[in-house]
C-alpha cells in the first residue's frame, strides 16, 4: 500500500510537471491554463479538507481566506507597487491573519454552529469588500498587471508554461507541507480532536488550541490559493469571497474524498474539468454535479480518494488472509465493512 | 498531606435535581478506594466535577494540595489526574498504538508539526510498554473500532495511563466484561493500585468487596457510608438503600 502510493504520487508529479510540454504537442494548449486554474483551486478544497477530513469541522466560509489572499495579493501590487512576492506574501499574511482571528471565535463552536458561523464571517466581509469600491473595486473588482517572478531571468507570468510551473511549485510545496503535518505529532492531535474530542480532552490535549491551529493553517493554503488565482487572472474581485464559492470547495473536497491528502485534488479537477465541458452544452449543469455529489456520497462516502484506498487495502489484506490461511476463505467484503 | 484527594462541599444541581449535594471526601494515599451507589446517585457526576468535565456549583476539590476547582479538563489530567469513561471512549479511527501514541504525546508535549509521528524513539518505547502493561500488545495495529469491548475498556485504561496518572479514576471499568476478561482486569488494576491512587467506581459487589480497602457509598447525591469493606457490608442504611432497589446491585 505505501510502496503503491508513493508510486502513485510519483506519477502524478510527473505528469503534472510535464503538462505543459506534452498538452500543446496535442494542440490542447487551451488546457494548461485550465490545469493551472484547478491547481489553485484545489488549495480552496484542500483548505476545507483540512478542517473537515482531519479535523472534523466542516467550514462553510473557506472562501473568506481565499478572498483575503486575492486581496493582499492584489491590493499590494496595484496600490502599493509591490513585487510578485512580497505581494503574494502580503496575500497570505492577511488570510493567515484574518484566519486567526475568525478562528479564535469560530473554533469554540462545532457541527452547525461552527458552519454557520464561518459563513457569517464571510458574509460580513463579503459585504464589507462590496462596499469599500476605493478599495477593493466591489463588484467590479480590481485589475492589475502582474509584476515578473524573477526580473533577472525574465520569468514572467505572462509566458503561459512560466506561469504554470510557477503554480505548480507553489502549489506542491502546500501540498508537502499538508503531507508532513497530518503525518505529524500535532496531525495525530488533529485525528484525536476528530475522533474523539471528549477523550481528546482526558489525554490531556487542549481541543480548542488544536482545532484553532488548524483554522489558522486552513486559512493560510486558502490565502496561497487566492494570491495565486489573483496573479494568476491579474484581478481579485469580492464576488470570489461569496460562500457559493466555499460551498463549491466543500464539494469538491467530499466528491474527491476528506480525510485524504489528493482528495481535494481529484475531485476539484473532476468537477471544474466537468464544468468546462458540460457548461457550455448545458446551462442547468449544476444539476448534474448536485447528481454527482449525492451519489458519491451515497456510495463512496469516502468519496473517490477514500473509497479508491479501502478498496486497494482490503484486497491487500484478503490476499494475505488467504496466504495465511489457505483454507478459509475470504471474509465477503459486505460484511467486513459492516465491521468497520 | 495525608489525601490524594479531598473534596469539601463539592454541589452540582441539574435543574431541581441535586445530583452531587454538599459532598466532602477524604481519599487517603496508599488506599483502593471505591464508590457505589444505585443507579443515579451521582457517582459519575462526582467523577465529571473532580475532572473539570463540568463546572461545580460550589465546593472544592483539592488534588495533592492545590485546589483543582475550575481547571480545564486537559489541564488537571496533565497534573496527573487521569480518568476512564462510564461510556467506554476511545479514538475508534485510529489503530490501537496510535490511540496510545497520541496520548503519550500528549502527555510529553509533543506537537512538532513536520516531523513524522513514528520517528519519536522514546515514544514508541513508551507506547511498546504500555501495549504490554494492558496485554495490548498483540492487538497494536487493528483498528480500535473493530476491538471487542473488553479490550476497548483495556485500551480506555491505558490511554489513562499514559501520563503515568498520580490518580486514576475508572468508572465502570469492567461492566461489560467476559468472565475471563474481568478476572485479568481485576488483577490489573490491583496490581495497579500499588503503583497508582486509584478510584473506582463499580456495580459487581463481588469485584468491590474483593479488592476495595475503603469504601463510599452515595445515594441521592449524598454520601451514605464511608468505611472498610467489612464496615461497609455491616452498614443498615446501605443495606436498606440497596434492597430498597435490588437490581441495581446487578
Ligand atoms: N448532564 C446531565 N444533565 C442532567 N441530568 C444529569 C446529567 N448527568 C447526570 N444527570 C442526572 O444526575 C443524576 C446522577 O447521575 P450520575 O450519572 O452521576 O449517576 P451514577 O451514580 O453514575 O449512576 P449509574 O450507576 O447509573 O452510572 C441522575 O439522576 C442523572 O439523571
Ligand atoms: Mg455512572
Amino acid at each position: 500500500m505505501r510502496a503503491a502510493g508513493i508510486a502513485l504520487i510519483v506519477a502524478l508529479v510527473a505528469a503534472l510537471a510535464s503538462l505543459p510540454l506534452v498538452l500543446p504537442a496535442f494542440g490542447l494548449t487551451f488546457w494548461v491554463n485550465v490545469v493551472a486554474e484547478i491547481l489553485i483551486w484545489s488549495l480552496l478544497a484542500a483548505s476545507v479538507n483540512l478542517l473537515f477530513g482531519y479535523v472534523g469541522l466542516l467550514s462553510f466560509g473557506q472562501a473568506l481566506y481565499f478572498g483575503f489572499g486575492m486581496y493582499g495579493t492584489a491590493i499590494g501590487i496595484s496600490m502599493f507597487g509591490l513585487g510578485l512576492w512580497p505581494a503574494l506574501a502580503l496575500g497570505i499574511v492577511a488570510s493567515t491573519g484574518m484566519a486567526a482571528v475568525a478562528g479564535a471565535f469560530a473554533v469554540r463552536l462545532t457541527w452547525h454552529y461552527f458552519a454557520i458561523i464561518t459563513v457569517v464571517f464571510s458574509l460580513i466581509f463579503y459585504f464589507v469588500a462590496m462596499s469599500q469600491k476605493w478599495l477593493t473595486g466591489g463588484d467590479d473588482g480590481l485589475s492589475f498587471s502582474a509584476p515578473p517572478i524573477l526580473e533577472a531571468a525574465g520569468w514572467m507570468l505572462t509566458d503561459r508554461t512560466t506561469q504554470y510551473y510557477f503554480i505548480f511549485l507553489v502549489c506542491l510545496a502546500c501540498y508537502a507541507l499538508l503531507a508532513l503535518v497530518v503525518a505529524s505529532p500535532l496531525g495525530l492531535r488533529f485525528a484525536a480532536v476528530r475522533e474523539n474530542e471528549k477523550r481528546a480532552q482526558l489525554i490531556g490535549i487542549n481541543v480548542y488550541a488544536t482545532r484553532w491551529i488548524a483554522f489558522v493553517l486552513a486559512g493560510f493554503i486558502a490565502g496561497v490559493g487566492g494570491a495565486l488565482l489573483a496573479l494568476f487572472g491579474r484581478y481579485a474581485s469580492a464576488s470570489y469571497m461569496f460562500y457559493h464559492v466555499s460551498g463549491e470547495a466543500v464539494v469538491w473536497a467530499i466528491v474527491g474524498g476528506a480525510g485524504t491528502l489528493l482528495g481535494p485534488l481529484v475531485g476539484t479537477a473532476l468537477l471544474i474539468i466537468f464544468r468546462e465541458v458540460v457548461s457550455g452544452l448545458w446551462e442547468n449543469y449544476l444539476m448534474a454535479v448536485g447528481a454527482i455529489t449525492i451519489l458519491v456520497v451515497i456510495f463512496a462516502p469516502k468519496g473517490l480518494v477514500g473509497s479508491l484506498t479501502a478498496l486497494v487495502r482490503r484486497g491487500e489484506s484478503e490476499e494475505r488472509e488467504h496466504l495465511e490461511n489457505p483454507g478459509i476463505p475470504a471474509t465477503p467484503a459486505t460484511a467486513r465493512a459492516e465491521a468497520e | 498531606m495525608e489525601n490524594v484527594l479531598s473534596i469539601r462541599g463539592l454541589t452540582k444541581r441539574f435543574g431541581g435535581l441535586a445530583a452531587v449535594d454538599g459532598v466532602d471526601l477524604d481519599f487517603p494515599y496508599g488506599v483502593l478506594s471505591a464508590v457505589i451507589g444505585p443507579n443515579g446517585a451521582g457517582k459519575t457526576t462526582l467523577f465529571n466535577l473532580i475532572t473539570g468535565m463540568l463546572p461545580a456549583d460550589g465546593g472544592e476539590v483539592i488534588f495533592e494540595g492545590d485546589d483543582i476547582a475550575g481547571l480545564k479538563p486537559h489541564q488537571i489530567v496533565s497534573r496527573g489526574l487521569s480518568r476512564t469513561l462510564q461510556i467506554k471512549s476511545v479514538f475508534t479511527g485510529l489503530t490501537v498504538a496510535d490511540n496510545l501514541r497520541v496520548a503519550v504525546m500528549a502527555h510529553e508535549k509533543i506537537a512538532s508539526p513536520l516531523r513524522p509521528a513514528l520517528g519519536f524513539s522514546g515514544v514508541n518505547r513508551r507506547v511498546e510498554e504500555l501495549l504490554a502493561e494492558t496485554g495490548l500488545a498483540r492487538l497494536a495495529k487493528r483498528v480500535a473500532g473493530t476491538l471487542s469491548y473488553g479490550d476497548v475498556a483495556l485500551l480506555e485504561i491505558a490511554l489513562a495511563l499514559a501520563n503515568k496518572p498520580k490518580l486514576l479514576l475508572l468508572d465502570e471499568p469492567i461492566c461489560g466484561m467476559s468472565p475471563a476478561e474481568t478476572e485479568t482486569t481485576v488483577a490489573r488494576i490491583v496490581a495497579l493500585s500499588k503503583s497508582t491512587q486509584i478510584i473506582l467506581i463499580e456495580h459487581d459487589m463481588e469485584v468491590v468487596f474483593a479488592i476495595a480497602e475503603r469504601i463510599t457509598v452515595m445515594a441521592a447525591g449524598r454520601v451514605l457510608a464511608r468505611g472498610t469493606p467489612k464496615e461497609i457490608a455491616a452498614n443498615r442504611d446501605v443495606q436498606d438503600a440497596y434492597l430498597g432497589a435490588p437490581e441495581d446491585a446487578a
